[in-house]
C-alpha cells in the first residue's frame, strides 16, 4: 500500500499538499463563521424576544441610511465576505506555492501551470 | 431507518408556514406590443449567435474547446447560475418570507467558497467531460458512472421545470396567452434554440444573455427607487430607507400610506428574523442545503473543465461569484419595492414580483420588455446548460462509455440532440403543474446535488481510502433520501414540508454528513474486496488531481 498516494484532508501529506490544505483550513473556518456563525448570533441575540420573533438590538439598528442590522449583515454583508474570502483563498495559495519549490512544474499537457 | 424517521417526526418544528395554496398564473392577460417585440428580438440574436458559431466536433459542443478567460468563463458561471429562479424566484421569496428569505443569498452565494477550496482546481487538473465522467473513473466503476449519470439528469429535470415555470409566466405576460400554452411556447423556443447552437453558441450566448439579463434586473431600479422617493444614485444601498419605513408601515401612497392596527404588525413581523414562520434550524438547514448543492450542481461544475489553467479555474470563481453577488443586492429591492406598492399580497403574485412591482410603479413598456427578456434569458441559458449536461450524461456516460463503447462520434451527437428533447417533453409535463415556487423547486435540486454528488466528489478528491462500493452506498441513500423528501413535500407530509426537520428544500443538513459518513464507513468495510488493478487506477487519477508525481519517478510520498 506504502506506494500508492494516501490523500485525507485531515492529514495532508508532502509538502505542497500541507500548504494547500493549511489554505483550504483557514478559508473554510472563515466561512463557516460568516455562514452558520452569523445566523446563530443574530439568533442569539434575539432570544429574548418575547413574542419570538427574534427582535433585539440588532433589528432595531439602523446603518447605512436606514437598513436595519440584521437584515443587511445577511442581504450584503455576507455577499462581500464570501467574495472577499475567494479572493483571499487565491491569494494565500498563490503565496504559499510561490514559497515551496516546484520540482513537478514541467508536467505536461494537463493545465498543470505553477502559480 | 424508519426508526429516525419515526423518532424525528416526533421532534418534528410545530412551526408550518405558507402552505401551498392555489397561484394565480394570470398577472395581466393582454398582448404587450413593445415588450413582445423585445422579447422576440433578443430570441432571434440568440440565434443568429448560435447559427454563426456552430459546433463541429463533440468537444465543441460540449465543452466549447477550452479557450476560455477567468472574466468570461466568470460571466458565463453567472449567467449559468442565474437562472428563473435568481431573476424572479429570489425576489419572489423575499417578498413572501421577508427576512427568512435571504437565506436563499446567503446559501446560494457561499457554496461558491466551498466550490474553490474544494473541487475548483482538482477538477480543472482531471481535465475530462462530465462529472460522471470523472467520479466514475476516479472510482473505477461504471455503477457509480451510471447513478451519476443518473443524478445529473435528476437534477437538470426538477432544475429546469423552476426555469419553465418562470419562463411561463413571463411568456404569459408578455404575449397574453394562458400559463400552460406559454410553457409549450417556452419550451419550443428552448429546443430550436439548443439544437441550432450546441455549447459553443451557448457559451457564446451566455455572455450576452449575462448583459442582458444583469442590465435587465438591474436597469429599472434606478426608476424603481425614485418613484418609492429615494434618490436613485445607488438603488442597492438605498433601499434601506424604504424598508425601516415598511417596518414601522409606511407604503405607498396608492397602497394608502400608513398602515394601521394587524397590517402594521404583520409587515413589520414580516421582516423580523422569525416573524414568516422560520425557526433558526430550519434557516441553517436551508443555508447549508443550498451551499453543498451549488458545490455539487453538475451543470456549475463543467464549467471548470472549459478553462485554459487551473489558475483561470480559480479566478473565474471569484469573478463568477462577484457577478452573482451583484444580481443578489438588486433582489431585496424588488421585494422590498413590491411590498412598498403592495404591501399585503400573498403566495399568488410572489413568483411574478418582479413583473409587477415595476408595472404597478408605472414603468414605461420598453423597461417591462427589457425585464421580461431579462428573464428569459436567465431562463433559456440555465435551461441550456442543464439539458446540455443531461444530454452529455445521456450519451457521452450511458452510450457512449457503457452501453455502446466505441460508437462514433456522430452517433454520440444524435443521441445527445435526441434526448435533449425528450428530457424537455419530460419536464414540460412536470412543469405544467409546478408543486411549488420556483426558488424552493431549485432548491429541492440542489438538495439532491449536495446530498449525492458533493459527499461523493468531496471524498473522491479528498480521501484517498474511500472507494467505489462507498461512493454507491452514500450516492444512493443521498438520492433516494432526497427523492422521499421531495414526494414527501408534493404528499405534503409535515416531516418534509416547509420548515419539517427533512424538508425537501433544505434536507441536505442531516442527509449529507450521514452520505459521507456511509462513504467513509462502506469503503473501509470492503477495502479488501477492491482489486489492485482498480486501486491502481484511482491512484493514477489521484496524483493528477493534486498533481503529485507520477509512480515511476518516486516510490514514497513525504
Amino acid at each position: 500500500m506504502s506506494e500508492r498516494v494516501t490523500i485525507n484532508l485531515f492529514r495532508p501529506q508532502g509538502e505542497r499538499l500541507r500548504q494547500e490544505v493549511a489554505v483550504i483550513r483557514i478559508v473554510l473556518f472563515l466561512w463557516a463563521l460568516i455562514a452558520f456563525g452569523l445566523p446563530l448570533f443574530i439568533w442569539l441575540c434575539g432570544l429574548g424576544d418575547p413574542q419570538g420573533f427574534g427582535a433585539s438590538w440588532l433589528t432595531r439598528m439602523r446603518i447605512f441610511g436606514g437598513f436595519p442590522l440584521h437584515y443587511w449583515l445577511i442581504a450584503q454583508g455576507g455577499t462581500i465576505a464570501f467574495v472577499l474570502l475567494c479572493k483571499l483563498y487565491t491569494e494565500l495559495l498563490a503565496r504559499a506555492l510561490r514559497k515551496i519549490e516546484r520540482p513537478w512544474h514541467a508536467e505536461a499537457g494537463q493545465g498543470g501551470d505553477d502559480v | 431507518m424508519f426508526k429516525l424517521l419515526t423518532a424525528s417526526m416526533l421532534l418534528l418544528p410545530t412551526t408550518l408556514f405558507a402552505a401551498v395554496g392555489p397561484e394565480d398564473f394570470s398577472v395581466s392577460y393582454s398582448f404587450k406590443l413593445i415588450p413582445a417585440l423585445i422579447v422576440l428580438g433578443t430570441f432571434v440574436l440568440y440565434l443568429l449567435i448560435g447559427l454563426f458559431s456552430r459546433a463541429t466536433s463533440p468537444s465543441d459542443y460540449w465543452v466549447a474547446g477550452r479557450g476560455i478567460g477567468p472574466i468570461g468563463n466568470g460571466a458565463a458561471i453567472a449567467s449559468d447560475w442565474m437562472s428563473a429562479a435568481s431573476f424572479m424566484g429570489v425576489a419572489g421569496l423575499l417578498y413572501l418570507r421577508g427576512w427568512f428569505g435571504l437565506g436563499y443569498i446567503l446559501g446560494w452565494t457561499g457554496g461558491y467558497v466551498l466550490l474553490l477550496c474544494l473541487f475548483a482546481a482538482p477538477l480543472r487538473r482531471f481535465g475530462k467531460f462530465t462529472i460522471a465522467e470523472f467520479l466514475g473513473d476516479r472510482y473505477d466503476s461504471h455503477g457509480v458512472r451510471l447513478v451519476t449519470a443518473t443524478v445529473t439528469i435528476i437534477i437538470a429535470v426538477t432544475y429546469a421545470v423552476a426555469q419553465f415555470k418562470g419562463m411561463g409566466l413571463v411568456c404569459g405576460w408578455v404575449f397574453g396567452i394562458d400559463y400552460k400554452h406559454s410553457v409549450l411556447f417556452a419550451a419550443g423556443i428552448t429546443v430550436i434554440y439548443l439544437l441550432f447552437s450546441g455549447m459553443t453558441g451557448v457559451t457564446r450566448n451566455q455572455q450576452l444573455q449575462y448583459v442582458i439579463l444583469i442590465t435587465a434586473f438591474a436597469v429599472p431600479l434606478w426608476f424603481l427607487i425614485r418613484n418609492a422617493g429615494g434618490s436613485g444614485l445607488f438603488p442597492p444601498l438605498e433601499y434601506g430607507s424604504i424598508l425601516s419605513g415598511l417596518m414601522e408601515g409606511k407604503v405607498s401612497p396608492s397602497a394608502g400610506g400608513q398602515l394601521l392596527g394587524e397590517e402594521l404588525a404583520g409587515l413589520r413581523q414580516l421582516f423580523l428574523p422569525w416573524g414568516s414562520g422560520g425557526d433558526i434550524y430550519s434557516f441553517l438547514a436551508l443555508v447549508f442545503t443550498l451551499m453543498v448543492g451549488t458545490a455539487g450542481l453538475p451543470h456549475i461544475l463543467v464549467r471548470f473543465y472549459t478553462v485554459q489553467s487551473e489558475n483561470v479555474a480559480r479566478s473565474s470563481v471569484v469573478w463568477g461569484l462577484f457577478f452573482i453577488g451583484l444580481l443578489y443586492w438588486a433582489s431585496p429591492v424588488y421585494a422590498v419595492i413590491g411590498r412598498y406598492w403592495n404591501p399585503l399580497g400573498g403566495q399568488s403574485v410572489a413568483d411574478m414580483i418582479i413583473l409587477s412591482a415595476p408595472e404597478q410603479a408605472q414603468l414605461g413598456p420598453i423597461f417591462l420588455g427589457y425585464l421580461a427578456a431579462g428573464a428569459l434569458a436567465a431562463g433559456i441559458s440555465t435551461v441550456a446548460a442543464l439539458l446540455m449536461a443531461a444530454a452529455s450524461a445521456v450519451a457521452h456516460d450511458w452510450y457512449s462509455t457503457v452501453l455502446h463503447p466505441g460508437c462514433s462520434e456522430k452517433e454520440q451527437l444524435v443521441i445527445g440532440r435526441v434526448f435533449t428533447v425528450v428530457v424537455c417533453v419530460f419536464v414540460v409535463v412536470i412543469a405544467l403543474n409546478p408543486p411549488a415556487l420556483i426558488a424552493q423547486i431549485v432548491a429541492m435540486a440542489f438538495a439532491v446535488a449536495g446530498a449525492t454528488i458533493f459527499p461523493a466528489l468531496v471524498l473522491a478528491i479528498w480521501d484517498s481510502g474511500s472507494n467505489r462500493y462507498g461512493a454507491l452506498a452514500g450516492m444512493i441513500w443521498g438520492l433516494s433520501m432526497t427523492l422521499v423528501a421531495m414526494v414527501g413535500w408534493m404528499a405534503r407530509i409535515p416531516l418534509f414540508a416547509e420548515g419539517g426537520l427533512l424538508s425537501a428544500t433544505s434536507s441536505a443538513l442531516v442527509i449529507t454528513p450521514l452520505a459521507l459518513l456511509i462513504n467513509i464507513a462502506v469503503s473501509r468495510l470492503t477495502s479488501d474486496k477492491v482489486s489492485e488493478a482498480c486501486l491502481d487506477h484511482s491512484d493514477i487519477i489521484l496524483r493528477r488531481l493534486h498533481r503529485l508525481p507520477e509512480r515511476v519517478n518516486v516510490a514514497k510520498i513525504d
